[in-house]
């Protein structure tokens, strides 16, 4: 695959990428946020296959084999099983107007290309705009977790985070040594259960929201 | 002078092929969604019928309207026509140097029929007219400007708003999307769903007050002139799908007369039509209308994404 067709592929499937993460961010029931996330991994998990093939690197091959196996049918599932089993409702509450955080958005993404202009050497020729598409997801992410009430919603951006994370890391710098791929998603992965266990504990034995731990006081 | 002969005859053309076939895409729409439901449906050619069935009967008026609100039918569906014939359907643009397919012009017309559809409803005085004049100006608020951002982030690669051009310039570059055009195509996609009235922003099958937006505008007309305002919904709505597949699927455009390159280009927007009431047909049998008060909300995702199509060509 030559370089220049390796930057068009990246350059979409960042876009692609921009796209799920908006979709994440203006979804109003909990399903289509675990969709949108886990097809934003299988896109993420096509731009490392892709980059493989361009570089030659072996390493990008497994790792995307394991992003779409860990982050876009293992997590995702994860949370489905989590969402029957608290019977919670599933509509996704916001502490802020839906419409104020996706201006926020549209500030953040304007912010990340324009920073990305003083990150010239950064940049290389394969990326693209694959800095700034990463930065951007990584910002995005955390205002998902900020913004929204639902534990359940809270992981669903720290997912799209560490997605973002991942794209910088493979566009950038062309793939992180092998074993430290896995250590992450093994962490992202033990993360998500620990949370899911939390919030299916949280639920049954005191059955509030995490919403409402900010009510307590010392 | 043969010139210009030639690009409004071309112009006449492909206006009165988006009038012929307008109903016709609303059939399709309404018999692909009786398959999704397991029914049988109506025929597609049901529309055409209705609008016959219209121009038969009389006129019945609320005695509060005005002399204008006679005059409204045939605005709306001479602005709508006059849209219609902006858009490139079948021909790139060659030789000739009037501006028939200018992008603001079109977005303007479409907005001029919103306004006097809006008009005649508030004119007739009854409660229902009102109300969905209101929500209607309301979405219509939220869809222009994303509409608007979406075709100069389109346009801005162009150095043009002419329409003809950019399908042109993108048919040359044998669709060769970047980011920024995938973000202007699902915004342009978004927009599709509210411009044409679909699902989760309207409900065009229904009559029921409390979700009604455009059928709401309606209530007051009848006969012929309800007949012309039909008309005219089912020729936008084909005006919009063109202009989705004009800026961004440019495929088989003809050059001259040539029974071949019409033919191919008659064929290509067949498929392209297709493709997007299928996609119309898809997203109405599969979400439920949103809420009055959550449309924004969808609509601004619609927004954001031509907000950023644009932003990336800029920066």
């Amino acid at each position: 695959m030559s370089v220049e067709l390796a930057t068009r592929l990246i350059d979409i499937l960042g876009g692609l990428l921009l796209f799920t993460m908006l979709l994440i961010l203006a979804a109003g029931q909990l399903f289509r946020a675990i969709y949108a996330v886990a097809a934003q991994a299988v896109f993420l998990g096509i731009a490392g296959a892709v980059l493989a093939a361009a570089t030659g690197n072996v390493d990008l091959w497994i790792i995307a084999g394991i992003t779409i196996v860990a982050k876009a049918v293992l997590l995702p599932w994860l949370l489905m099983v989590v969402v029957n089993r608290v019977h919670i409702s599933r509509e996704i509450e916001s502490v802020m107007p839906a419409s104020l955080t996706l201006i926020l958005a549209a500030g953040i993404v304007v912010l990340a290309f324009h920073l990305n202009a003083s990150l010239g050497p950064v940049r290389q020729a394969i990326t693209g705009n694959a800095l700034p598409v990463g930065v951007t997801l990584i910002l995005i992410g955390v205002l998902v977790m900020a913004s929204r009430r639902k534990a359940l919603v809270q992981m669903v951006g720290l997912f799209a985070s560490e997605n973002g994370i991942f794209f910088t890391a493979m566009a950038v710098s062309q793939g992180m040594p092998l074993i430290i791929e896995i250590g992450v998603i093994l962490d992202v992965v033990l993360g998500a259960l620990v949370m899911g266990i939390l919030v299916l504990r949280v639920r049954s034995s005191v059955d509030t929201d995490i919403a409402d731990l900010e009510d307590l006081r010392g | 002078m043969d010139a210009i002969i030639a690009q409004v005859s071309r112009t006449l053309a492909q206006a009165v092929l988006l009038v012929a076939a307008g109903p016709l895409v609303t059939g399709i729409v309404q018999k692909g969604k009786a398959r999704l439901q397991c029914r049988a449906g109506a025929s597609v050619w049901q529309p055409y019928r209705d609008l016959l069935k219209l121009l038969r009967k009389g006129t019945v008026q609320s005695d509060t309207a005005s002399p204008f609100f006679r005059a409204v039918p045939v605005l709306v569906l001479a602005a709508t026509v006059t849209a219609a014939a902006l858009v490139p359907v079948l021909w790139t643009p060659g030789g000739g140097d009037l501006p028939f397919g200018d992008a603001i012009l079109l977005v303007a017309l479409l907005a001029l029929a919103r306004f006097l559809l809006a008009v005649g409803a508030l004119d007739a005085g009854g409660a229902f007219g009102g109300m969905g004049a209101s929500r209607e100006m309301t979405v219509g608020l939220l869809v222009e400007p994303a509409l608007m951002l979406s075709v100069f982030s389109v346009a801005v690669t162009g150095g043009t708003t002419e329409l003809g051009l950019l399908a042109a310039r993108r048919e040359a570059l044998a669709l060769s999307w970047t980011a920024p055009d995938l973000l202007a195509l699902f915004a342009m996609l978004i927009l599709t769903l509210a411009e044409t009235g679909r699902i989760p922003v309207d409900n065009p099958d229904t009559h029921l007050e409390l979700t009604m937006l455009h059928e709401g505008m309606l209530l007051e007309h009848s006969g012929p002139g309800l007949a012309c305002i039909v008309l005219a919904t089912h020729v936008k709505q084909l005006v919009i799908l063109s202009l989705v597949a004009a800026l961004f699927l440019p495929l088989g455009l003809a050059q001259g007369w040539g029974a071949a390159g019409l033919g191919l280009a008659l064929g290509a927007f067949a498929l392209k039509v297709l493709a997007l009431s299928g996609f119309l047909v898809l997203v109405e049998s599969s979400y439920a209308k949103l809420r009055f008060f959550r449309v924004p909300q969808f609509l601004g995702l619609g927004f954001v994404c031509a907000f950023l199509a644009l932003a990336l060509r800029v920066l």
